[in-house]
């Protein structure tokens, strides 16, 4: 039989389009080809009866959802374990730990302003300054923590709170609450010292 | 037992006409094209599974660490934010393809291809070896199932198996590099639930494509081999039957011409130098007749210019009868290698380069973004007008990196805090401090640009980043100063 004498096209009909004079015969699909489409539609029902129909997987929403806990839990995770308050921001501030930490927040961030002396304005920095007993906005430990954390956004002191989180500001206030002492007296002026 | 197919331009030679696969089973050529496929082919399979192995600048010369988001290519270190490179590398790689298509033909698919190297240099050596030549492979895959046929397709299959996972596994290499690989092959697969996952099932693809999907793959699913029709024309280079002087094809006869007798003999002969031998079809691993002409599935493989030449060589007759040329040269026309596209193809070739090129240059070992902080975006008091920028700089370099942050302070006045002498930023790391800007009150006249670059101590390289110094209207600000002169004398 010659290699080049096409078989009759008797049992396979052109398909009716013709483009640039080119037909086709309409041959039968590959095996592999349907079968691999059938199982898209087999996929298709699972997967439809899957998610949509008995609602057994999480949808798209719930993920989010599931993701944003996860985040929020690794956040609540990095916060001190221990009850917020001027107490335990004393306590931290005599361990080591927090409040070399803390040094090296406050001498990457804060001493920009503050100077790596805490002394602020006093030492031709911008900042107030933290080594004295007169606080503007409050000196109590929480205080500290709040100016730290919202800010004091008319003076120029940004709430790090989104910043820097909550960690990383309670070792910076005990960094600083480690140059002083409980019970030490304390005045409060409303504007700063230095002008 | 089934013969050997008779291919037609009219249909698929692997596939029935019931739509069932009719497998292969394409006799060995050989030759010089044979050979240097071999040769070329086991380089490629080595420099493949070597990437991942071979350190350049301290990192695999391919190591896509996903899980870091850091891209290392042949010591060039990209983040995720450099991903924009990859556009110009592709579209240039691509029409590069383009260009030596409309060149050269399917060079890539026969020589290059990962799916023609590994099937052809790795995977039907094995099934050579342990089925033995085309004719006894066939007859096995007739024969009814004995003892002897079981324990030949067990170990052909498990080898294949077994190749399969050692691919998969230098694979998963390029993602995890080489020491990370075998620290999990070492534990258990419920502590890489996702890594053996991905094993498994990249393994059980390997060894479905090789051991049965074969040339299906190029013929009906790749999309460079559909695409590659249009990009030649009658001048590319391509595997072809020269039928002018092939046909009338027919047995070997006496008072046939020799190659001595000079080319003239043959045209005095009358009869075609093909002699039906059929050896280029047994050889055709996608089972094509070459001597149909140009067909879509010619992988460009050469196995029946070698199987051709063989032949031709014991007739002694010029070999050549199946041979490298383009459509034209065929016809006996001269082949133009020059023609539009290619001129169209090198523009495009060219430009996608360069862009890449240049863009690749543009890549720097750090990153610096300054933005103002939160709240007011400035802050006026008696002395000063002050900005407040928060400065963030990105080490994407593996070790530890000095950088020096500095800013052109124009106007002289304006001065600056933070970031004063070297920054130590650790590896893939970044980080944030705070810049303050400052202008002495009577000085500011207006909002200004000012420029904070971050570079290394040498000097060798920068990234500049422009922010605005904002203030108070200066004219409020000039009242408000007069005002407090006025006062300042009353007082």
């Amino acid at each position: 039989m010659n290699p080049n004498t096409p078989t009759p096209p008797t049992e396979d009909a052109l398909r009716p389009h013709s483009y640039d004079g080119i037909q086709e015969y309409d041959k039968r699909l590959p095996n592999w080809w349907l079968f691999t489409f059938y199982a898209t539609i087999a996929f298709w029902v699972g997967y439809w009866g899957y998610y949509e129909w008995l609602h057994a997987g999480p949808n798209n929403h719930q993920r989010i959802e599931k993701a944003m806990a996860a985040i929020e839990a690794e956040k609540l995770s990095a916060t001190a374990s221990t009850k917020l308050d001027n107490a335990s921001l004393w306590e931290m501030s005599r361990n080591p730990v927090f409040v070399d930490a803390g040094k090296a927040t406050f001498n990457s961030i804060c001493a920009t302003c503050h100077k790596e002396s805490l002394r602020g304005v006093a030492d031709g920095g911008i900042g107030a300054n933290l080594m004295t007993q007169t606080w503007i906005h409050g000196g109590n430990p929480m205080d500290l923590y709040n100016t730290v954390t919202n800010g004091v956004l008319v003076k120029g002191m940004p709430a790090w709170g989104p910043v820097l989180g909550q960690k990383r500001i309670i070792e910076a206030v005990a960094y600083v609450l480690s140059h002083h002492h409980e019970g030490e007296p304390m005045s409060i002026v409303s504007t700063p010292a230095a002008k | 037992m089934e013969q050997p197919p008779r291919p037609t331009l009219d249909s698929v030679t692997t596939i029935r006409d019931d739509g069932s696969r009719r497998f292969l089973f394409p006799a060995d050529a050989r030759g010089i094209f044979s050979l240097l496929r071999r040769a070329s082919g086991l380089f490629l399979i080595a420099f493949y599974l070597s990437l991942p192995w071979i350190k350049v600048g301290g990192y695999p010369s391919v190591f896509l660490d996903v899980a870091n988001r850091r891209f290392h290519l042949f010591g060039f270190t990209l983040a995720a934010q450099d991903a924009w490179l990859l556009f110009f590398l592709i579209t240039g790689l691509g029409f590069l393809l383009f260009f030596l298509t409309a060149l050269f033909g399917r060079v890539w698919c026969g020589w290059a291809c990962p799916q023609t190297v590994f099937l052809d240099h790795l995977y039907r050596p094995i099934e050579r070896w342990i089925d033995g030549d085309a004719v006894k492979r066939r007859a096995l895959d007739a024969a009814p199932w004995t003892a002897s046929k079981a324990s030949k397709r067990l170990a052909k299959h498990g080898l294949y198996i077994l190749v399969s996972a050692v691919i998969t596994h230098l694979f998963l290499a390029y993602y995890v590099s080489v020491p990370e690989v075998w620290a999990m092959m070492r534990s258990s697969p419920g502590e890489n639930w996702s890594a053996f996952a991905f094993i498994a099932v990249a393994t059980g693809a390997l060894y479905f494509n090789y051991a049965w999907f074969r040339e299906q793959l190029c013929i009906i699913i790749c999309p460079y081999g559909r695409l590659q029709s249009a990009l030649q024309d009658d001048n590319s280079l391509i595997i072809g039957y020269d039928s002018r002087r092939g046909e009338p094809r027919g047995p070997v006869s006496t008072g046939k011409a020799k190659a001595v007798d000079g080319p003239s003999a043959f045209v005095a002969a009358h009869a075609g130098d093909c002699v039906a031998c059929n050896r280029c079809v047994n050889v055709c691993p996608t089972g094509i007749d070459i001597r149909n002409g140009l067909q879509i599935e010619c992988i460009g493989c050469a196995a029946c210019i070698d199987a051709c030449d063989e032949v031709m060589v014991k007739l002694h007759r010029p070999t050549g009868l199946v041979r490298y040329d383009s459509l034209n040269g065929f016809q006996g026309r001269k082949t133009r290698w020059f023609r539009p596209r290619i001129a169209v193809y090198l523009v495009l070739l060219v430009a996608g380069i360069s862009v890449a090129s240049w863009a690749f240059s543009t890549l720097r070992p750090a990153n610096i973004g300054v933005t103002r902080m939160v709240g007011a975006p400035y802050i006026v008091d008696i002395h000063t007008v002050r900005n407040q920028f928060l400065a963030r700089i990105v080490n994407k370099r593996s070790e530890p990196q000095r950088f020096v942050v500095s800013l052109k302070l124009t106007p002289p006045e304006l001065t600056a805090i933070g970031f004063s002498g070297v920054v130590v930023v650790p590896p893939l790391a970044e980080i944030v401090e705070p810049l303050i800007l400052q202008m002495p009150r009577p000085k500011y006249n207006g909002p200004f640009q000012v420029w904070v670059s971050v570079g290394d101590e040498a000097g060798s390289f920068h990234v500049r980043r422009q922010v605005e110094f904002l203030g108070p209207d200066p004219r409020l600000l000039r009242e408000e100063e007069q005002e407090n002169a006025r006062q300042g004398k009353s007082n």
